[in-house]
């Protein structure tokens, strides 16, 4: 194992268990906060991968924006710190029968496949310009059709969000 | 590569149009305060545009556009027309609906986000790179999520929501990772790359099994196949009327149109058959036809068994949806030009039947509030319009003639006969045996029940019975005089990419 490999390995870690307390935790508080490291360590697997302007990307907007904005909602909203959270688990036997089935058939294809593997990796540059660039030529349509996807996206959020009064008067169906 | 893009936005015009619906209608619903039915006339306005520019690519031969990310050829425009109709005659159905309409609720993002749906569904189509699909169902999932919603004041429908949401995000992160998994075999993300890598051979032929696996994930999803069916009844159940409708067939349409692709351009060997001649041959080892075999399987008998309980119509339908789907796969399964055929021949009569079904579901339910079977006693007798309508819709999906439905699935099984799959046709009869039993269900309360005293005949207006007459003359003209369609059927096989 050489250097690179210990560090891909570090991040990986990190990632993997920070996720796993958001999932299990029982506070939100600590689920918030353990996303920060799923970030970070997503965030130094692009950095080892050579995709320099996506580490810096997701740094800046995922732990910079999205989750202090979702640390605040967490906190300004009342009483949810103390909230106790329902993370119950039903049908644990066949549920890790089939896990261990499913991660045994994937580990097993990983081991014995001889994956693609690109050998001559180029000297490390800055890739904003190329993925600028790519953006406006070859990848010209899928860019726009995820700004599409994002106003919808939006546009749903407002809608679940807003208060609708003229809803409100209405008498739920039953 | 200016050029290309040049020419590539002129092949881009439907979509383009779409769009330019979506944010027409949003702004305008940040314009107009007062509440009006505007939304919904310009949303058609602009379908039909978009229909215009469709059909002028029907003319434009086989293309592909944005550097292999999109293709526009026969197969791409026949699954628009059919995404398009049903777009089309879904909004004309909201603005009839009394659930939707009912209170000051305001509907110009409803709309928008149909025309946004259709938008999505339009590139499902014709993706023929694997970020594009994955793209495309998105966009088509977070729009449809939104709707299922919309009637954010009844709880089901919320409840609806949320688990298509979360079903969603499994699929598609499942999907996601077969993806990653083939880019990591084969080098490639478009499926000609795919398919080049897979001719030169020399992959491991168990992982490539296991990304088909987990990109069946995603287009099972999407076509509510089984082991992926389980947020289809609750959604449906939840979801506005309109919407389920909207979802049982654009939403499956496009799904197998995308399906159809992926499997057939980018895992059949070019190099053994003759495609022109519709013999096809898979990789050597790797039967994938075997695995949508055995899903077809579960799919309808799963769909049907399970629909023979059901007392809520809109549920019963969704189960009902999920059988035709897996009637649907074997026409995929045969591996031949006649099998693709058959699929896309079904598709035109099951937008119409199911449509139909659902429209006279939505009728009994804005007057009734009900969609329970309990609801349809006697409406034979307090409706005969309706009850008629509603009998030769249920009939058609059964597959009985003269009606549309047979036609359906008498070229989905004389593919298969000559295909060879016996055993696959004879539970496909079996199935539709079954089926069967729970559309004469809803026939006997309709006919054989007395209506209850306080039951009062249900009052339509012209429009009501203009859309039904609409859905009710192809249902049966189908299946009386269906030459048109199987010849259009026929010369729409071809995709791009394969000669």
């Amino acid at each position: 194992m050489n250097f690179y490999d210990t560090i891909f390995y570090f991040f990986a870690f990190v990632t993997l268990v920070s996720a796993a307390i958001v999932v299990f935790s029982k506070n939100i508080i600590y689920s918030a906060f353990s996303l920060l490291f799923t970030f970070f360590g997503v965030a130094g697997i692009y950095v080892l991968l050579n995709a320099d302007f996506i580490a810096v990307a997701q740094l800046l907007i995922y732990v910079g924006g999205i989750l202090v904005l979702l640390l605040f909602g967490v906190m300004l909203t009342n009483k949810v710190v103390s909230v106790e959270m329902k993370t119950g688990t039903l049908q644990t036997i066949p549920a890790s029968i089939i896990v261990a089935m499913t991660a045994g058939a994937l580990c097993g294809v990983f081991y014995m496949t001889d994956w693609k593997i690109v050998r001559s990796v180029p000297q490390m540059t800055t890739t904003a310009n190329s993925l600028g660039e790519m953006f406006m030529t070859t990848y010209l349509l899928p860019f726009e059709v995820a700004s599409v996807v994002l106003l919808v996206a939006l546009v749903g959020a407002a809608m679940i969000a807003r208060r609708d009064r003229a809803i409100q008067n209405l008498k739920p169906k039953i | 590569m200016l050029e290309q893009i040049v020419h590539s936005v002129k092949l881009l015009q439907p979509e383009t149009a779409l769009a330019v619906t979506f944010c027409v209608l949003l702004v305008l619903d940040l314009v107009v305060r007062r509440k009006s039915n505007l939304a919904a006339w310009l949303a058609l306005l602009g379908l039909v545009v978009t229909a215009f520019f469709v059909l002028q690519q029907a003319s434009s031969g086989q293309n592909s556009i944005f550097f292999n990310m999109l293709a526009v050829d026969s197969f791409s425009v026949f699954f628009k027309f059919v995404i398009l109709a049903s777009s089309f005659l879904i909004i004309l159905f909201s603005l009839q609906s009394d659930e939707l309409n009912s209170g000051t609720r305001r509907l110009g993002e409803y709309y928008s986000l149909i025309i946004a749906l259709t938008l999505g569904m339009f590139l499902m189509t014709g993706a023929s790179n694997l970020l594009m699909m994955y793209l495309s169902i998105e966009l088509t999932s977070i729009s449809s999520y939104i709707l299922a919603g919309y009637t954010k004041e009844a709880e089901d429908s919320s409840e609806a929501s949320l688990k298509y949401v979360i079903y969603g995000a499994v699929s598609s992160g499942m999907m996601l990772y077969g993806i990653s998994m083939l880019y990591g075999l084969t080098g490639a993300v478009d499926i000609y790359g795919i398919n080049r890598a897979l001719t030169e051979g020399d992959i491991n032929l168990m992982a490539l099994m296991i990304a088909s696996i987990l990109m069946v994930a995603g287009f099972g999803y999407k076509i509510s196949a089984v082991p992926f069916h389980f947020w289809t009844p609750d959604v449906y159940e939840g979801a506005p009327i309109t919407i389920t409708a909207f979802l049982s067939v654009a939403s499956k349409a496009a799904g197998f149109a995308m399906m159809m692709r992926f499997f057939k351009v980018s895992f059949l060997d070019p190099t053994v058959g003759n495609l022109a001649m519709g013999a096809w041959a898979s990789f050597q080892g790797f039967e994938w036809n075997q695995l949508l075999a055995a899903i077809s399987v579960l799919t309808m008998t799963l769909g049907n068994l399970v629909a023979i309980w059901q007392n809520n119509l809109k549920r019963l339908l969704a189960y009902s949806s999920i059988a035709h789907a897996g009637y649907m796969l074997m026409g995929v399964v045969v591996l031949s030009n006649e099998g693709l055929a058959a699929v896309l021949i079904y598709f035109v009569v099951y937008l119409f039947m199911n449509l139909g079904a659902f429209y006279t579901v939505m009728i009994v339910a804005n007057k009734t509030g009900s969609e329970d079977i309990e609801a349809y006693k006697g409406l034979g007798y307090r409706t005969p319009l309706i009850g008629v309508a509603m009998t030769i819709f249920l009939l058609s999906l059964t597959g009985i003639p003269p009606t549309a439905g047979f036609v359906g699935k008498l070229y989905l099984f004389a593919a298969l006969i000559n295909g060879k799959w016996f055993w696959l046709v004879v539970i496909g009869a079996l199935n539709s045996v079954v089926s069967l039993y729970y559309y004469v269900r809803i026939l006997r309360n309709m006919f054989l029940k007395t209506p209850e005293r306080s039951a009062e005949p249900i009052q339509f207006s012209f429009a009501h019975v203009t859309i039904l007459l609409v859905l009710l003359i192809p249902t049966i003209l189908l299946g009386v005089y269906f030459g048109p369609l199987v010849e259009y059927a026929q010369a729409s096989l071809v995709m791009f990419g394969i000669q």
